[in-house]
């Protein structure tokens, strides 16, 4: 079935294009008096020297949090590296030997080139050991290497969690 | 020969002035500030990142920081071009508009004149019709069928638009009953009535309308840029010039801009005549006259940029028949009009 | 024997008497849940999560432990069954430490997969848990947390039945019931990692394979273990193209659920000095140069010397195809001197292990005797250098043992060809050496010791373009313009040897068993019949 489309009917100064182009230019040289005289309508943020303000929620980059020791929360499960749609994630396992944490992520990498900021693994992670809170966007990078981060950098972005490890009763 | 000498020497710094200082220096300021215009104009910011340290001057120097990053981008030939007409291109798309300053007038008498010719608006039209040249090489040398097909509609709309531009002219030549510029210029002079400057605009208003959108058409600007399009034919005829060379295609826009507005004002709005204001000579006068064909020239230049950036662009076909099916037979019919009050008025 | 009739679910199935109500669910098609059952145990019925309701006791009996009666109807999906489970189940959790980020059993586990299944409720308990020992280093191959057991008591019966060893036992009572190894033992018995395997928890793990990858991500294929010549099936795990571990598969006539803990070790041999690509006078170049390069080599031999002074090294750890392609060569050129290498004879046990350490060894033999050859053995070929009857070898495998007068003999000979997959002591110095696929990477059948052909099939991606051993022999004939049969596939091998040697003959296209991701049942192997996971 066909969609029948309500074309406006023009008036011939209208049609005669010249009017509404005269007005048009009218409009166009009002903005930009006003603009000229205050910025009345303009809404450009200058970028690097105007930051904007992130909403709580923004998933900036990601973070490794801290357990109360400093060492990383993470007990490289690898349940973020499974979620995540990208593939992103890499993670090794390590043994700490102590009867508490035992495992711990000897390397965790991401590469935020192939990141899509998605929020999967800080969903998955069971630990509140990733958080993509930081407020930090991926900066742009010369070398594709230099966008994988490392254990380090994520881990110097994070801090302590009120979560506690496994829970309330321990 | 001395006087002979001096003769050159005076041509020579005439053309300087007019080519070097004030059309190149005019068309290298509106690169800057038709994108500062327009965005102001669309609540926009525009370029202001240019800076010297802390110095931005409202992003003035990026119509310096333009031709340096140009000048330093490779100079790209493809494979398959043919080599000597793709690089003679971009000369002919800016070397018949800078010619047509020579029969501008900037002022009254054969000193601000480069060429006190005759024939001015002939030869004007003359080379107007072979900016379509550089459009049409630089497509076909390009070897890109994007190239081409840019080219295809260049052409077409530059002829097209030519009748327009012409006729419109035929109805001030009979009124005026000149083709030299200046001629045309000091029969603006008269008042009429009394009150009425006998300006172009005045005793031919639909010829003045037609001739800035037809002259829009002609150099290829919005709305009337259908020889370019991002979504059907990319950059069209200069798809495949970088540097400088695309640097001069743009160039050679914004000096079409200045003549077409020179001829506008010469033509419509009296040259460098002050209405109300007999001419009679003196230094003072005088550059008050110059001073005033400048400023409409920048008017004329003014309302260039704001039809480019109030109307939305026609598509192709829509261009084609404003331009044969509309624009030529109003301007017949004007030039009809013309010829029979002129008859009324003045008798056989 | 009259066959009794019983009601599952609504299923009439008839069997036996004296069948548990789990067999005759099992033949219904219906799973009950179980912790401490093992097909091949005894039955302690003492983790309770079998518990089904039955129209002949007034309470739930154990299916595991319970005897069908004779119009026995059994519901497994009521709700007092169901609530049950759900109880069975928040009783194991209650001191369970539920770390399973950390537990290596994640993903294979038997109590995840019923907690998901049959309860999947948030814990009701505001005690803090038990704590007890964990990461405790059990045995040398297997590491203990005590936490996580649920006391299934499968390993000890394991230790006391199977492996007849009875390192293990049960300490405390109640809730602080540990499992514990009696006063200075350890866990150590020759089959100490099946205890892994049983585990339906996170308890006991392998310590090899401990943290190097989470289970999901194992890709798996049927394959046969290269240990000894019995010739154990087993699942191959492998994940970013590497072996991770070997699992035994059930099979009734070789390994029944078990396998021994060298054999699974014995997947780490294959990744020492993998070899990926040929070696042409030390160079690296690509297979079809080191190809060719051998082509010319033996060529340049055989017309300066002769086809008699020529012999070909077979390992009894090549599959039937590499062999039989190996075996076409040698043909084809006219070779009559062979000599079997392979691993040197170890201990047997009175379980799995035999004192053969080599898989096909019965197939090598079945195949020279197919074509009428005969071969001496490796050690022979030291007296035939110094005969100077050998002045050249085309040598296959690296799993020979280290022989210095050997060595030192092979130094003096004009032509050393090695198709191997791993570089050794035999393949240094040799003048060209063809990387070849290990058995992991190929697809091929190996005949044990009891004369059972069985198939392996292909887990690893081969490194490179790097070709099967029969591959590579058939286009150094090719190259060589001996009459050698254009083989396309394993496949095409196996049906012309089979056809030489029909003892030979196996089902090729039997379950491959190659997945990827997380197993469709949760531990493969506990029973004989295995059933898909739901969800």
């Amino acid at each position: 079935m066909g969609y029948k489309v309500n074309r406006p009917e023009f008036t011939l100064a209208e049609n005669a294009y010249f009017v509404e182009m005269a007005k048009g230019i009218g409009v166009a040289t009002k903005h930009l008096v006003e603009n000229l005289a205050s910025r009345k309508h303009t809404v450009t943020r200058e970028y690097p020297e105007q930051q904007p303000e992130y909403a709580a929620r923004y998933r900036g980059q990601h973070r490794l949090m801290l357990r109360d020791d400093g060492r990383a929360r993470c007990v490289a499960c690898m349940l973020c590296s499974t979620a995540c749609p990208a593939k992103c994630i890499t993670i090794q396992a390590g043994d700490y030997g102590d009867d508490q944490v035992e495992k711990y992520p000897i390397k965790f990498e991401i590469d935020l080139l192939v990141c899509v900021y998605c929020g999967m693994c800080e969903e998955a992670c069971p630990c509140d050991a990733i958080r993509m809170d930081s407020g930090v966007h991926a900066a742009p990078e010369l070398h594709r290497a230099a966008s994988r981060v490392g254990k380090v950098d994520l881990l110097r972005l994070g801090e302590l969690s009120i979560a506690q490890q496994g829970g309330t009763f321990r | 020969m001395g006087s002979t000498l001096h003769l050159v020497g005076f041509a020579l710094l005439k053309i300087t002035l007019i080519l070097l200082v004030f059309v190149m220096g005019v068309a290298t300021v509106l690169t800057w500030l038709e994108r500062k215009y327009s965005a102001f104009m669309q609540d926009r910011i525009g370029p202001n990142r240019a800076n010297i340290g802390k110095l931005r001057l409202g992003g003035l120097l990026h119509m310096i920081a333009d031709p340096i990053k140009m000048i330093f981008k490779e100079d790209f030939t493809p494979s398959e071009a043919s080599p000597w007409l793709y690089r003679l291109a971009p000369f002919l798309a800016v070397v018949p508009p800078m010619v047509i300053f020579a029969v501008i007038p900037f002022g009254p008498g054969d000193a601000f004149v480069i060429s006190n010719a005759g024939i001015g608006m002939l030869f004007i039209l003359a080379l107007s019709s072979l900016g379509v040249y550089g459009a049409v090489i630089g497509a076909w040398a390009s070897n890109n069928k994007y190239s081409l097909l840019g080219g295809l509609r260049t052409s077409a709309q530059m002829i097209s638009y030519e009748v327009t531009i012409g006729l419109n002219l035929v109805g001030v030549f009979m009124i005026y009953e000149s083709i030299s510029l200046q001629g045309i210029i000091v029969e603006q002079g008269d008042v009429l009535f009394g009150f009425l400057p006998a300006w172009g605009i005045v005793l031919q208003p639909v010829a003045f309308i037609l001739f800035l959108f037809a002259s829009v058409a002609e150099s290829k600007r919005a709305p009337f840029d259908a020889p370019e399009g991002d979504s059907e034919i990319v950059a069209g005829y200069h798809l495949e010039y970088s540097s400088m060379k695309f640097a001069l295609f743009a160039l050679g826009e914004f000096i079409e801009v200045v003549g077409i507005a020179c001829i506008g004002a010469c033509v419509f709005l009296g040259g460098w005549q002050i209405p109300w204001v007999q001419h009679t000579g003196g230094i003072l006068l005088t550059a008050a006259e110059v001073g005033i064909f400048i400023a409409k020239v920048f008017f004329l230049i003014w309302l260039q940029m704001a039809i480019r950036w109030t109307a939305p662009r026609f598509r192709y076909d829509q261009v084609m028949r404003l331009g044969w099916k509309y624009m030529l037979p109003i301007s017949l019919a004007n030039i009809l009009l013309t010829g029979v009050v002129l008859y009324l008025v003045k008798g056989a | 024997m009259s066959l009794i009739k019983v009601k599952i679910d609504g299923t009439e199935v008839e069997v036996p008497p004296g069948t548990t109500i789990l067999k005759a669910a099992e033949q219904a098609g219906v799973e009950i849940p179980t912790f401490c059952y093992h097909d091949a145990l005894t039955r302690p019925a003492n983790c309770r999560m079998c518990l089904v309701n039955t129209n002949k006791a007034p309470k739930l009996l154990p299916a595991c432990y319970s005897t069908v009666m004779d119009g026995m109807e059994v519901t497994t999906t009521d709700p007092k069954t169901e609530k049950t489970r759900k109880s069975t189940l928040e009783f194991i959790l209650l001191h369970h430490p539920v770390d399973c980020p950390i537990c290596d059993q994640a993903g294979e586990c038997t109590l995840q997969n019923h907690y998901f299944d049959h309860s999947a409720s948030k814990s009701r308990s505001f005690t803090r848990k038990n704590h007890k020992p964990k990461a405790v280093e059990i045995g040398p191959r297997v590491t203990f947390d005590a936490e996580r057991c649920i006391v299934c008591t499968r390993c000890v019966r394991f230790c006391d039945e199977v492996s007849k060893s009875g390192e293990l036992q049960v300490v405390q009572r109640g809730e602080r019931s540990e499992i514990s190894t009696f006063p200075g033992r350890s866990l150590d018995n020759a089959y100490s990692l099946n205890t892994v395997d049983l585990c339906p928890v996170g308890a006991l793990t392998s310590t090899d394979f401990r943290f190097k990858m989470r289970v999901w991500f194992l890709n798996s294929a049927n394959s046969v273990c290269s240990g000894c010549a019995r010739g154990c099936n087993i699942i191959v795990d492998h994940g970013e193209n590497r072996v991770q571990r070997y699992r035994p598969r059930y099979n009734a006539d070789v390994n029944q659920f078990w396998m021994c803990d060298a054999g699974r070790e014995t997947y780490q041999e294959f990744q020492q000095q993998r070899l990926d690509s040929g070696r042409v006078s030390g160079f690296e170049v690509p297979t079809k140069d080191a190809l060719s390069a051998a082509a010319a080599a033996i060529d340049a031999f055989v017309k300066e010397r002769s086809v008699d002074a020529l012999a070909f090294v077979l390992s009894p750890l090549s599959t039937n195809e590499d062999t039989w392609g190996v075996l076409a060569l040698a043909e084809a050129l006219g070779v009559t001197r062979f000599y079997v290498g392979g691993r040197a004879a170890g201990q047997a046990d009175e379980l799995l292990v035999l004192a053969d350490k080599n898989p096909n060894r019965k197939g090598l033999e079945t195949l020279l005797a197919a074509r009428g050859l005969t071969a001496e053995p490796l050690s022979a070929l030291t007296t035939g250098i110094a005969s100077g009857a050998v002045g050249g070898v085309v040598w296959v495998g690296h799993e020979h043992p280290r022989n210095a007068p050997l060595e030192a003999a092979l130094q003096k000979l004009a032509l050393r060809v090695v198709l191997t997959s791993n570089a050794s002591v035999w393949s240094t110095g040799a003048s060209v050496i063809v990387a070849t696929r290990t058995f992991e990477e190929s697809d091929g059948t190996w005949t044990n010791a009891a004369g059972k052909t069985q198939r392996l099939f292909r887990a690893l991606e081969p490194l490179r373009e790097i070709p099967p051993t029969w591959d590579a022999a058939a286009r150094i004939g090719r190259a060589l313009s001996a009459a050698l049969p254009l083989w396309l596939s394993a496949r095409s091998v196996f049906d012309e040897l089979v056809r030489a040697a029909p003892t030979l003959a196996t089902t090729w296209d039997g379950p491959s068993g190659r997945k990827q991701g997380r197993p469709d049942v949760p531990n493969p192997g506990f029973r004989a019949q295995a059933f898909p996971r739901r969800g």
